[in-house]
Parts: structure tokens; sequence; C-alpha cells
């Protein structure tokens, strides 16, 4: 039996493939994409699962499987592939989610047309996720990180006949790619520095000799900078503050769409990038900058979310929201804990994803939450499993996984020797996730219906609710893996052998965080419900409790903060005006210039032709008309027309020897 | 001498020989009656067949013994064999199914004997075997440039390749019996050991010179290429791509080894005489097919005469590949590849292209450019087939056309910094930049084809039904673009093969 290592390919590559079969596959060949995409992603969830109970039995190993790309001369770029428990983890997290949604999605997408192509780009997407998590070499990273980004603008614009969907799929890629020009930047510039891309590479990896550099001010200087070069590239994909503005129009793109990349994989892989370069960030300075632009992304995405009325935007900003928790988490050192949050988010949030899909569903593609309401009693199982998503989200106590991994994340920022700041932000941030959450549940669920689509709507089949159940059920038990009693997957994830038995005294260590966290969730959820709860919704065109008392603020929350608008204004404008430089340069210097050489170039093939063709053919093409003309001209014809053609290749022979001659001396 | 090991050496050779025997007896014995296209199935089949099988006769070992000096056993020997096959077998492919010719099974037999001929030079290690195997594979291709005798000016191809291969060879023989007259030996090895003895003479330079024209009419070098548009515009498709695939690899493979002898000592830089004069040669040889391949293909109007001076334009770079593999300006475990890496996947790429004109041909006719118009909407494969050829042919990656252009480049500049001589360094220098400038002109004329393909709607008079690419055909088609990607974004897939 190979060990995974050897075999760790076939994870991203079982999903290439399907994306492969769904891409020639047909209108009527529907069952086959899905069911090549569905079987791919099962199999690699087994060898998901194998590769972990590997990387577990050792947890401090990174077990590497390098190979040459490309070797020009002594430059040698090698790619290859890792497995440590972080991958390992994130693997079958990835999997097991993209695994559940999918299959959600063939209920979801059943009446599309496009069903086919749906599976090929969600397979091509997965693919890529999984190449990120499986790769050792900073380049393949950044390769499938594009991969990542065009599935991720295909998926979006999927419905590309919505203007607001390709627009939203174009805001999409520009604006991450403009994390990703960072990315780039730094990848090339760690290269310069330390010859290879690989992290591991049994002691000569970049991040193993991270360690040996001397901590000159230069070195200093200049890893901190590639440190924040590749934290630009997470800036845009993990959706962070200044570039968050595209993931809420994401959600343009179908439901489970927003479920596996907007929600619990393609975000995360900025957080899963920043954990894997971890000793990098380290070294230099970058890591404050993480900390400051996560809290502030933790805060700016929860104040946004309390005025959105879209069940998706809410949504997709809490992400944001969540997404600057664990950037905030690497920021202060406890990358450990970031996947923790990750790993329990990214189950609660595709929970919640698939449950507002569920609604979406049942309420005939009605998204937004004044027109909702009431259908506690009409979907029970949503109900059921949405409220546990949402209480996971908000962090309610010891049952809920969420709890756990943002108490270990508070833990961390509170411990931080560099500034407290971080930390009342977080802090700020738990109560507001509690209230926005809770107007969520409460206009959704509660108070009676307010569309007529709502009134007639009813459980979803199974297909749909069965990935609801299962995200439901690992919302809840996911959080046991780590709670400071007994925090198995931190110590994993750290290369440590968890050794004694459980410690509960340690659960209330601290000088009263968990309480005060505890309170802070308790506060949340209590004004949300005194809001909303008790004097429900009566109509659609009702205004927000809120609005009424602070209407400036509320319209400014409602849009964005403005910072669609200040972009437009900013960004955009300088970049047409460049454009239109750009365009003046290319029409009048650059296309002069290219028109005069072409005009040149293609005088010079008609000379040339001319002169092979009629002077040279032409002897020979008379020739050939006179061997299939008339017989008693062939001879002559030939002794006359074909010497001259092959005079060439005698001149040619004999020039040739004079020049050698003259080199030569002779 | 070891008989059964000389049998097992040339074990490639015979297979091919038989499999050619018994395409021809079995259309003689099976094909009475039958369709033409069953006919033309089973020869291609057949003949795909021998090729296979004479592959995997060329991966096995052998050992010859030290009596036998006519045959290399070498690397470059295994991969060029390996490669002259492969771009046979991807041309047999595509007779079966859109072969018109009157006799499929002797155009199949044909490319058989040529390709005999084609390994057998791959190989060759001694004068008289050197030319054997040029006659052999050259008198092959002549029947094969005018085996369609429906057209006129197929027999126009014929004639005129014919023409000047006798010309050319007369030359090479003449060459080889100086060199034979001056040194008293035929082995390379031999006169490679006896040349530095010998002060170089006018006889000698006539005598090397002589060798190179019978060369640079194989490579289509310029000023020898004179046959290569008419030889390209009449033959029929399916022998064209043969011209323009495994008989380069030949052809390269042997200049090179002739190189190694001619020029070297002991495969050292230390060339007889002085480097820079011969240097002096390449580099006008190399100037001179870069300028008149790439410009005279700007004005070509005609896609095969277009792709022959694209061809002509890839010999000079081909010529600077094989300096670096003959001289030695490289490391030995580079060198080889590098020449082999550029001449197999430029052969790839021209079967795709040939073999989608072939198909189109088969619809129609396809001389014009604008006969290729909408192809993409036509048939999606030939459309995708022939931007992918085409796109590897400009050197566009990921494709393999660009790494074998980059590598080809990369190895002479990093050469010419390092090189002792700064008078070689700045002739290498400019030659690379002359090439890399005509690389962007090229892409011109190569967009011209794929903007009619993909882009241009067809006039009114034009067919715009569905073409139905053939099986066999498609396979090949799909094996050319798999292998140009392949080799492309993982080009060690194909450098290690040699290491």
């Amino acid at each position: 039996m190979p060990s995974s290592i050897d075999i760790l390919w076939f994870i991203p590559a079982l999903p290439l493939l399907a994306a492969f079969i769904g891409a020639i596959s047909t209108q009527r060949m529907r069952s086959v994409a899905s069911g090549s995409a569905l079987s791919a992603m099962a199999v690699s969830f087994g060898l998901s699962c194998i590769a972990l109970k590997d990387a577990l039995a050792a947890p401090g190993v990174h077990q590497v499987n390098n190979f040459s790309w490309v070797s020009v001369g002594t430059f040698n770029l090698q790619l290859g592939f890792l497995l440590d428990p972080l991958t390992a983890f994130m693997l079958v997290m990835v999997t097991f989610v993209g695994f559940l949604i999918f299959l959600f999605s063939t209920g979801y997408m059943k009446g599309d047309e496009n069903y086919a192509k749906f599976f090929c780009y969600l397979s091509l997407f997965a693919a890529a996720m999984l190449g990120i998590l499986v790769s050792n070499s900073l380049l393949l990273t950044f390769i499938c990180w594009e991969v990542v980004g065009l599935a991720s603008y295909l998926l979006i614009g999927f419905w590309f006949f919505k203007p607001e969907a390709a627009a939203a799929a174009k805001k999409a890629f520009i604006t991450t790619r403009i994390g990703d020009l960072g990315f780039l930047i730094g990848l090339i510039w760690l290269h310069s520095i330390s010859g290879t891309q690989l992290f591991y590479n049994n002691g000569e990896g970049f991040l193993e000799t991270i360690n040996l550099v001397e901590a000159t001010a230069p070195a200093l200087f200049a890893i901190s900078a590639i440190g924040i070069l590749l934290f630009c590239g997470a800036i845009g994909k993990s959706g962070q503050f200044p570039l968050h503005v595209w993931l809420p129009d994401a959600m343009e793109g179908p439901t489970p769409v927003s479920a596996l990349i907007h929600a619990a994989t393609m975000v995360a892989a900025g957080v899963f990038l920043m954990a894997r370069v971890f000793p990098l960030l380290e070294f230099g300075s970058a890591l404050t900058v993480v900390a400051y632009i996560g809290a502030i992304t933790a805060l700016l995405g929860a104040v946004i979310a309390v005025a959105q009325n879209d069940i998706k935007r809410i949504l997709a900003f809490s992400t944001v929201s969540q997404l600057g928790y664990m950037m905030l988490a690497i920021g202060v050192g406890v990358w450990e804990a970031a996947i923790f949050h990750l790993l329990t988010h990214a189950f609660f949030k595709a929970l919640l994803f698939l449950g507002a899909g569920s609604v979406i569903h049942a309420a005939h593609h009605e998204q937004d939450i004044r027109a909702l309401g009431g259908l506690a009693p009409r979907m029970k199982i949503t109900f059921a499993t949405f409220s546990i998503g949402m209480m996971a989200l908000a962090g309610v106590p010891f049952l809920f996984s969420g709890f756990w991994s943002k108490e270990a994340i508070l833990h961390g920022a509170h411990t931080w020797s560099v500034s407290h700041i971080p930390f009342y932000i977080g802090l700020v941030a738990v109560v507001l996730t509690a209230f926005y959450m809770t107007r969520l549940m409460a206009n959704v669920f509660f108070g009676k219906p307010r569309s007529h689509a709502v009134e007639h709507a009813h459980e979803n089949n199974w297909v749909m609710t069965l990935p609801l159940t299962l995200l439901a059920i690992c919302a809840i038990l996911l959080g046991f893996l780590g709670t400071p009693a007994f925090p198995w997957l931190q110590a994993k994830l750290l290369g440590k052998d968890l050794s004694g038995a459980l410690e509960f005294g340690k659960i209330f260590e601290g000088p009263g965080l968990m309480i005060t966290s505890i309170v802070l969730v308790a506060l949340g959820l209590g004004i949300g419900w005194a809001i909303y709860g008790f004097r429900k919704r009566e109509r659609f065109g009702d205004a927000d409790p809120l609005e009424k008392r602070f209407p400036g603020l509320w319209s400014a929350l409602e849009h964005r903060l403005y910072f669609d608008e200040l972009y437009a204004a900013t960004i955009l404008k300088t970049n047409s005006l460049l454009a239109s430089f750009s365009d003046w340069l290319d029409r009048w210097i650059v296309d002069g210039a290219v028109q005069l050489v072409s005009k040149l170039g293609t005088l010079l093939g008609f000379i040339n032709r001319d002169i092979d063709e009629q002077c040279l053919n032409a002897g020979f093409n008379e020739t050939a008309e006179e061997i299939r003309g008339i017989g008693n001209t062939y001879s002559k014809a030939q002794s006359g027309d074909v010497h001259g053609y092959l005079r060439v290749m005698a001149w040619g022979f004999v020039a040739i020897v004079i020049l050698v001659s003259i080199a030569l001396n002779i | 001498m070891n008989y059964s090991a000389l049998l097992k050496a040339f074990m490639p050779e015979a297979i091919l020989v038989f499999g050619a025997l018994l395409v021809l007896t079995h259309d003689l014995l099976g094909g009475r009656g039958r369709s033409h296209e069953y006919r033309a199935k089973i020869a291609a089949a057949l003949g795909v067949v021998a090729v296979c099988i004479a592959g995997w006769m060329a991966t096995t070992e052998f050992t010859l013994g030290a009596t036998v000096d006519f045959l290399a056993n070498d690397k470059l020997a295994f991969g060029a064999r390996l490669a002259i096959l492969t771009l046979s077998g991807l041309t047999v492919l595509f007779i079966g199914g859109t072969s018109k010719v009157k006799n499929p099974a002797e155009h199949v037999a044909l490319m058989l004997f040529a390709s005999s001929g084609f390994t057998l030079m791959a190989a060759a290690q001694n004068l008289l075997v050197a030319f054997l195997a040029f006659e052999l594979s050259s008198l092959s291709l002549y029947i094969l440039a005018g085996f369609d005798k429906t057209r006129r000016d197929s027999a126009e191809a014929g004639l005129k390749y014919f023409l000047f291969g006798g010309m050319a060879a007369a030359f090479m023989l003449f060459g080889f019996s100086l060199i034979y007259g001056l040194t008293g030996e035929i082995s390379l090895a031999g006169i490679a050991a006896k040349l530095p003895q010998i002060p170089l003479s006018p006889l000698l330079i006539v005598a090397f010179v002589m060798i190179f024209v019978g060369f640079g009419y194989k490579a289509a070098a310029a000023p020898f290429h004179l046959w290569a548009p008419d030889a390209y515009q009449g033959a029929p498709a399916t022998s064209a791509a043969l011209i323009a695939s495994a008989s380069k690899v030949a052809g390269f493979v042997l200049l090179a080894r002739f190189l190694a002898a001619l020029l070297t000592k002991a495969g050292s830089i230390e060339i007889i005489g002085a480097s820079k004069g011969w240097l002096g040669i390449f580099g006008a040889l190399v100037i001179v097919s870069l300028l008149l391949g790439n410009i005279g293909a700007l004005a070509q109007s005609n896609v095969r005469r277009l792709l022959a001076y694209s061809a002509i334009g890839h010999a000079g770079v081909m010529l600077l590949a094989a300096l670096v593999t003959g001289v030695g300006l490289e490391l030995p475990e580079v060198r080889n590849n590098l020449l082999l890496y550029y001449v197999f996947t430029y052969g790839i790429a021209s079967v795709g292209a040939f073999g989608v004109i072939a198909v189109v041909e088969n619809n129609g006719g396809c001389q014009q450019l604008s006969d290729l118009a909408s192809l993409s909407k036509r048939s999606p494969l030939l459309g995708i087939s022939l931007m992918v050829s085409i796109l590897s042919l400009a050197g566009i990656p990921p494709l393999a056309g660009f790494y074998a252009k980059f590598s080809v480049f990369e190895t002479l500049l990093r050469r010419s910094s390092i090189a002792s001589a700064q008078s070689l360094d700045n002739v290498i220098f400019w030659l690379v930049m002359l090439a890399i400038a005509m690389s962007a002109i090229a892409l011109y004329y190569y967009l011209q084809i794929l903007k009619q393909a993909l882009v241009v709607s067809p006039d009114k008079d034009q067919p715009t039904t569905p073409i139905r690419v053939p099986f066999m055909a498609a396979v090949s088609l799909l094996l050319c673009m798999i292998t140009l990607i392949a080799v492309g974004v993982y080009p060690d897939l194909l450098m290690n093969l040699l290491k």
C-alpha cells in the first residue's frame, strides 16, 4: 500500500477529472456530470480521511513529495505536495463540506438548463481549492489560487444573463486580482531571496531556512515586506478590508456557490495561506498589520450586516466579519485558533447558507427578509438546523462550536503583548454578531408571512435537508475538538502530542474572559430579541425600528458605508483617466509605429516573394508546363530552365566556400 | 561479428519494412473489391501497429561489439528513434479516413519505408550507412510528394523535390568521398580522430561545405530551401506532414552527429582551425533562413506555402539548436535534449496542422487561407487542434513550442555570457536577438491562420457544412494536442527521458 503522501495528488486530480467529464457532457448527460462530480468528491473525501490518519500519526512531521517542474540551466523550479495536520484537516473539511454542497446542488439546480456546466465549474473549483491545500510550493499555490479565482468568476456569473450577476462576477475577479498582484510580487521577491518556492524540503524549504536568517535590518525589512505582500493576496481572496467589497456582491451566484465558495472554502484560502506561511510572517513585523486589518474587518462586517435586508447579504457580511476574526487570530499569533475557527465556521456557515438556500428555494427565490417571515412552522427541519447554525455563529456558549473557536481567538487576542485594541474590537463584534443574527431569525422564521410565495412555502426534499442535518450535527460536535479543557485540534496543528486527561478547570482560566464574552453574547441576543422579537414586522414596507430611531446612520450602513461609491469616485476615476491616456498613446504613438513596421515588413515580404516566385519559380513552372505539354520540347526545357533554377543552390555552395575561406584566412 | 545482436539493433527498421510488406500484401489479397475507405483504414491500422511494435523494439536495450562502429547506441539515437516513430505513427493515422489517393496501401507502405530510413539516419555512425539511410528516406519521400497522381501540382511537387534532392545527394556524396579520401576513414569516430592531424586545406573546406549543402536541403535551410514551398503546396497533406516532421528530426540529428565529428575534437569546443569561421557560416545560414522564412511567410495567402516558409524560419532556429548539440556549447546531458525537444515538438505541431489540412481537404479544397474560414464552427475539434498546433509553432506558452524556443535561446545566451572568446559571444548574442525578433514577426502570420479559422465568417460561395472528423484522424489530432500541452506545461517529462 503506498503511503498517503504519494497518493496525495489524487485528491485534487479526481475533481479535475470530474470537471473534464462535466465539460464534455452534453445537455442530456446531466446525471453523468453530477454523478462524476459527486463520486470524485466522495473518493477524495475518503483519501483525505486516510491522509488525516497518517498525518495525525506523526503531527510534527511535514511529509513532502517534491518534483522538478522546469529546469533551465541552473534554474530549477520545483513543485511538490505537502502533508501535515494543517493540510489534512483542511482537506477533510473541504471535501466533506464540498460533497454535501454538491449533493445539495443536485436538488437546487435541478431545473437549470446548464446543469452539467454548473457541476463542471464546481468540480474545477474543488480541484483548485484542494490543490492549494496539498501544495508544497508557493508557486503551485499561486497557480491554484488563480484557478480558484477563475472558477469563482465563472460561478458568480453563472446566471450571466442577469446584469447584476455579470457585474458581480467582474467585480469579484478584478478586486481579487489587485490582491493577487501583491501575492505575485511577494512570491517573486521571495524567490529572489531564498531561491526556492518550496515550503518544506527536508530542511531546505524557505519556511525551514527562515529561522537561520540573520535578523539584520534589511533582512527584516524584506521579509516583513514579503509577508505583507503575501497578505495582500489573502486580503483579496478572503474579503478583508479594504478589498471586502466584492464578497457581498458575489451573492448573485447560485446559493450553493455562495455556500461553497464565499462562505466555507475559497474565502478561507487566504486564512489558510497565512497559517501556512506563519513562520515567515512571524519573522518580520507583518503580523501587526494582519492583526489590525483583521480587527477592522471583523467590526466593519458586523456593523454593516446589521442594516442589510437580503438574507444572503447578511450572511455574506457576517462571513467578512468572521474572516476578520480569523485574520485577527493569525495576527496575534494564535494561528491554530484561526484554523480552528476556520473549520467550525466552514461548517456552520455552509449550514447557514444552505439553510438560506433552502428558504429561498421554498419561497420561490425571495431573498428579502422583509418579505419572508413565519417560516418556522412551515419548514421545521430548515428552521431547526438554521437555528443551530445561527447559535454557532453568534457564539452561544458550551454546546455550539462557534463559541469555542471564537473563545480561543479572543483568548489569544487578550494575551497579545502589543496592544489590546484588537481584543476590544473583537468584543464589540461579538455583541453585534449576536444582534444581527437575532434580527435575521426573527424576521425570517417568526411573525407572519409577508408575501404570497412564503405562505405556500413547504419543506424541501431529502437531498437538500440531509446536508443541512449533517452540517448541523457537525456545527455542534466540531467545537469539542478544541475546547480549552482538551485542545486536541490545536495541539495536533502545532505538531504536539496531547497527553493527559481532560482539564475542566482550564475552561474558566483567565480573568473572567469567558464570563465576559458569554455576557456579551447574551446582551446581543437580548437586544436583538427586544427590538425584533417582541414587536414583529407586520408588512413588507415597514421601516426597521432602528431606521426610525437613527435614519442617517441606518442609511449609511444600508449603503455599506459608501465603500463602493468611494471607490467609484476615486480609484475608478483615476483608472479611467489612465485608460484614456493609454488609449491615446496606443492609438497614435504605438499603433503608428506598429503600422509603419508592418508596412515595411509586408513590403519586404512582397519583394521576397516576387524574387522567389517570379524569378526562380516562374522558370520552373514554365518547365513543368512544358513537361506536361509537348514531349519534344521536354529535353530542351529541362536542360535550360532547371539548370537555371538549381543554379541558386550551386551559387549558395560557392558563396559559402568563399565565405569560409575568408573567415579561416586560407 | 555478432549477428543476433546486430539483428536486435536493426529490429525497429526490420519491423517497419516487414510491416510495409504486410500492408502491401494484405491490400493485394484482402483489399480486392473492397471500398477505398476500407482499404485505407486497414492499411493505416496495420501501419500504426507496425510503428508501435517498432517503437517498442526501439526501447529495448542492445549491445554491439567493438567491431560494429556503424550504428550509434546512445541516448540521442534512442530518443530520436522514438521521436521519429511517434511522428510517423501520428501521420499514418491520418491516412485512415482522409486519404483520397488511389492506392492508400502503397501510401502507408512508402511512409513506413521512409520511416525506416529516418530511424536509420538517427543512428548512423558511418558515412556509408548515413548516405544509404539518407537516400532510402529521400527516395520514399519523392514518391510520397508526387503520390496524388490526379493532381498536377502534386506531380510538380514530386519532380521539384526530386531534382533538388538529387542534386543535394550528389553534393553530399561528393563531400563524403572527399572526406574519405583525406582521412581514409568512413566511421565518424575515425574521422573525428584523424581530422585534427590534417592541415586545414581548401579541399577540406569544400568537403565540409558540400556535406552541409546536403543537410541544408534536408532541413530546408536557405539558400537550399527553394523546393519547400512547392513541395508543401503540391504534396498530399499527409506526405507534407511527414516531410515536415519525421524527416526533420532525422536530418537534424544526423547533422548534429556530423557536426560533433567534423568540427570538434573529443566533444570539446576546440574546433579545428578556428571556431569563428564555422560559426560565421552557421551564422550566415541562420540569418538567411530566419529572414527569408519569416518575411516570406508574411506575404503568403496560401496556407501550405505559409507553413513551408515558416518551416524555413524554424530551420534557422533548429540550426542554432544543432549548433548547441553538435559543437558542444553545453553540457552533454543537456544539449541532446534541446535539439530533440525542439524538432520533436515542432514535428508534432506540424503533423497537427497538416492533419487538420488533410481533414479539411477531404471536404473540399484547402489551399488558400480563406478555405479555413469559420473552421471552428464547422468542426470544433479541428478548430481547437489547429489553434494548439499553430500557437505552439508560434511559441506561445504554455505550449511546447514556447519552451523549445526558450530553452535554445536561454542556453545560447548563457553560453555567450561565459564563453572565453569575446567575438564568439557577440555573434551568438546577435543571432539570438534576431531569432527573437523574428519570432515576433512570425506571430503575425500565424495569427492570420487562426483569424481565418476562429474569427472570420465565410464568403457566400464557401461551404459552411459541418465537417465530420474521421475516427483515426480525431485520435491523432487529440494525441498531438495532448502532447503539445503536456510537454509544454511539464517539459521535464520529455527532457528527463534522455538524461
